[in-house]
């Protein structure tokens, strides 16, 4: 699976799709393009079904993006959760703490 | 000629009773509350002798460590504080030894007297009334009372008195001694336990890992009389020595302490086991004390060819336990200690992956639920029934089932055995460059090898992250960023362990400066020590050799997680 991060707009929801292994080879990328969703509307939520492995630089990226949104009282939340990305949430005990949707139709209905 | 002792007070009829009675209810009320006894009482003799208008008045107590009955306090002309005497010996003799009143009405024709202290202090005895001072044990002493005031004679109501007033003197006596016997007790108990977490103190601690040698003690009281130690020898090899000294308690354990610290200063250099053992008995031959002497066993393990060499003392045989069954090792002597000059033989042995036990005499002397000694048989049953554990497991069970069987003597064992499936696997060798690009080859290597060692998906996720979370804090941090360097990763397993050791070539990195945020905070970054921390058992940052580079070693033991043996 190559690594992958698309933005894609559905109206004033922005989703940010990621696929592939998120490490420190590529994670400024991911964080950069969550920042720029943020930039563009009020509600962005970052796709992580097709995400086979997250470090914890990763997992920064998606965390810095929760704190940016909450402190412009924008929508930021998790679609899709992966298995093996939600032990890593889990393990940083960020799993409450991050809005976490199913699937897009339910992130969307916020 | 002596009365008959009497418990019962005389009947209070008339005034000389009376006063007997006021006499006694003094005397029980200062006993009673008395805080210095030896005061109370030197007070209460004097008030006796007054009672009974008696010249003199002496009390004796038998000294429980010799047998003699010595006089403790005396009040009149003579101080006879000291004289002992043998039980049976004179009128005091006779009252403890018979626990019956004394009466000499005329001591000057009485042959029970002994007017031997008459002639050396020119006191004149005429006549004299001695009572035991019984208690429930018997007679613990006795008062005496000499001469009648104004020269008359004492009568046997004379002696129902003495016999009415020594009787609580005997009691607080009595419970004096109960009271100094329990503190005594207590006291003995305290320097036991110290003596006995000293002698525990002078084992050798346990090693792990590799290490072929186990020994456990289990002392029959307090203290022991065996010993066993081990320590590494100069060229590689590892010296033991296991030790029973005749004889149990206290003299036994301190031999034991002296003979221990000898054999193991005498082997230091690593001197063949035979000589080792002359030597030693040439030194103890010397010291020994009559009829003591020491069963020993020592003897070489060398790791690298698995070579075995030992000698014995008089102890126990060896018992080797391979696929086959059981082969015994007598003696190579006598026991250590008896006769000077002796040559002592040694053997060898392959070990192969073979156990080797070494047990003092108590293993064997231990008895089975009809009180029969277990004997060598009963011993190598034992050590069967548990031949499928590993070592340790083993011996612990073997020191278990001897515990549930009386153990009438101090016992020692010590095995040796080299642990099955010891030997560090290398499972995975890596060195790449110190780039955040490389991270993805490297967890596929790692999740490929880690797949082989049957470790589930959700574990072998948690440890690859751990690994990648490493690597990734010696880019940042050690590397800081930008680099031509490598890191080395190499993944190892011995038994159900792994090992997870990175290296690196950057500057040293100071290990107290590495500091883990709390899991429960919510912040970009800093998550990759406190990912190492809980998904690791345990993990070590290091300078490398020479200063150079750093060592980051972590470890996760697999809990029933890939049990299948890969290399057994």
């Amino acid at each position: 699976m190559t690594n992958e991060c698309v933005s894609e707009t559905l109206g004033d929801y922005v989703i940010v799709r990621l696929r592939g292994e998120v490490d420190l080879s590529w994670s400024q990328q991911v964080r950069r393009a969550i920042l720029n969703a943020l930039g563009a509307t009020g509600k962005v939520g970052v796709e992580l079904s097709e995400v086979s492995y997250i470090d914890s630089s990763g997992i920064a990226a998606l965390v810095e993006g929760l704190q940016n949104a909450r402190s412009k009282g924008q929508q930021f939340g998790l679609v899709g959760v992966s298995k093996s990305v939600m032990a890593v949430l889990q393990l940083a005990r960020l799993d409450r703490v991050f809005p976490i949707f199913p699937d897009l139709e339910a992130a969307r209905a916020g | 000629m002596s009365a008959g002792r009497r418990a019962a007070l005389p009947a209070p009829t008339g005034a000389g009773e009376q006063r007997a009675l006021d006499f006694l209810a003094e005397l029980i009320q200062a006993l009673a509350l008395s805080v210095n006894l030896r005061k109370t009482l030197a007070m209460a003799l004097g008030r006796i002798a007054d009672f009974m208008q008696a010249e003199a008045a002496s009390m004796f107590l038998v000294d429980p460590a010799s047998g003699l009955i010595e006089c403790r306090l005396c009040v009149g002309p003579v101080d006879i504080v000291g004289l002992k005497l043998e039980l049976g010996q004179g009128i005091v003799g006779r009252a403890v030894a018979q626990n019956v009143t004394q009466i000499v009405r005329d001591a000057q024709t009485d042959e029970r007297v002994n007017v031997r202290v008459d002639a050396e202090t020119g006191f004149m005895t005429r006549s004299i009334i001695c009572v035991p001072l019984t208690t429930a044990e018997g007679p613990i002493g006795a008062i005496e009372v000499i001469n009648r005031r104004g020269g008359g004679l004492f009568e046997i109501e004379d002696s129902v008195l003495l016999e009415t007033v020594a009787a609580p003197a005997a009691l607080a006596i009595n419970n004096a001694r109960l009271v100094d016997s329990l503190v005594e007790q207590q006291r003995i108990r305290r320097e036991l336990d110290l003596a006995r977490r000293m002698q525990k103190s002078l084992l050798p601690k346990r090693r792990r890992g590799k290490f072929p040698l186990i020994g456990i003690n289990l002392p029959a009281h307090e203290i022991s009389g065996d010993f066993y130690d081990y320590f590494d020898l100069p060229d590689g090899r590892i010296a033991f020595l296991i030790g029973d000294i005749s004889g149990k308690g206290l003299d036994a354990a301190f031999m034991m302490v002296r003979v221990a610290s000898l054999l193991r200063w005498s082997g230091k250099e690593g001197t063949a086991p035979g000589q080792w053992l002359t030597r030693v008995n040439n030194e103890l031959v010397q010291t020994m004390t009559e009829g003591r002497f020491v069963c020993a066993l020592v003897g070489h393990y060398d790791r690298r060819t698995g070579s075995v060499v030992f000698a014995s003392a008089g102890f126990p045989p060896a018992l080797l336990q391979t696929q086959a069954g059981f082969e015994e090792f007598i003696a190579d002597g006598p026991p250590l200690g008896i006769a000077p000059k002796i040559e002592y033989g040694q053997r060898q042995l392959q070990l192969g992956g073979n156990a080797l036990y070494f047990a003092s005499d108590g293993a064997t002397d231990a008895r089975d639920g009809s009180q029969l000694r277990i004997g060598d048989t009963g011993l190598r049953n034992l050590i069967a029934r548990h031949a499928a554990l590993s070592p340790e497991p083993r011996l612990r069970a073997l020191v278990g089932d001897l515990k549930r069987l009386h153990l009438v003597d101090d016992t020692t064992v010590l095995l040796l055995q080299v642990p099955r499936g010891q030997s560090t696997q290398v499972l995975l060798d890596l060195r790449f460059p110190a780039q955040p690009e490389e991270m993805r080859n490297m967890r596929a290597r790692l999740r490929e090898t880690l797949d082989g060692q049957a470790v589930s998906p959700e574990m072998r996720d948690r440890l690859v992250l751990a690994v990648d979370e490493a690597c990734t804090n010696i880019i940042r941090h050690a590397y800081c960023g930008c680099t031509n360097e490598t890191i080395s990763l190499r993944l190892t397993r011995e038994r159900d362990m792994l090992g997870f050791e990175l290296r690196d070539n950057a500057p040293a990195v100071d290990p107290n400066r590495i500091t883990a945020r709390d899991l429960g905070e919510c912040r970009p970054g800093g998550l990759g020590v406190p990912f190492m921390r809980a998904l690791m058992d345990e993990w070590q940052l290091q300078p490398g050799a020479n200063g150079r580079g750093n060592v980051l070693r972590m470890s996760k033991r697999l809990q029933g997680e890939g049990d299948v043996e890969t290399n057994t």
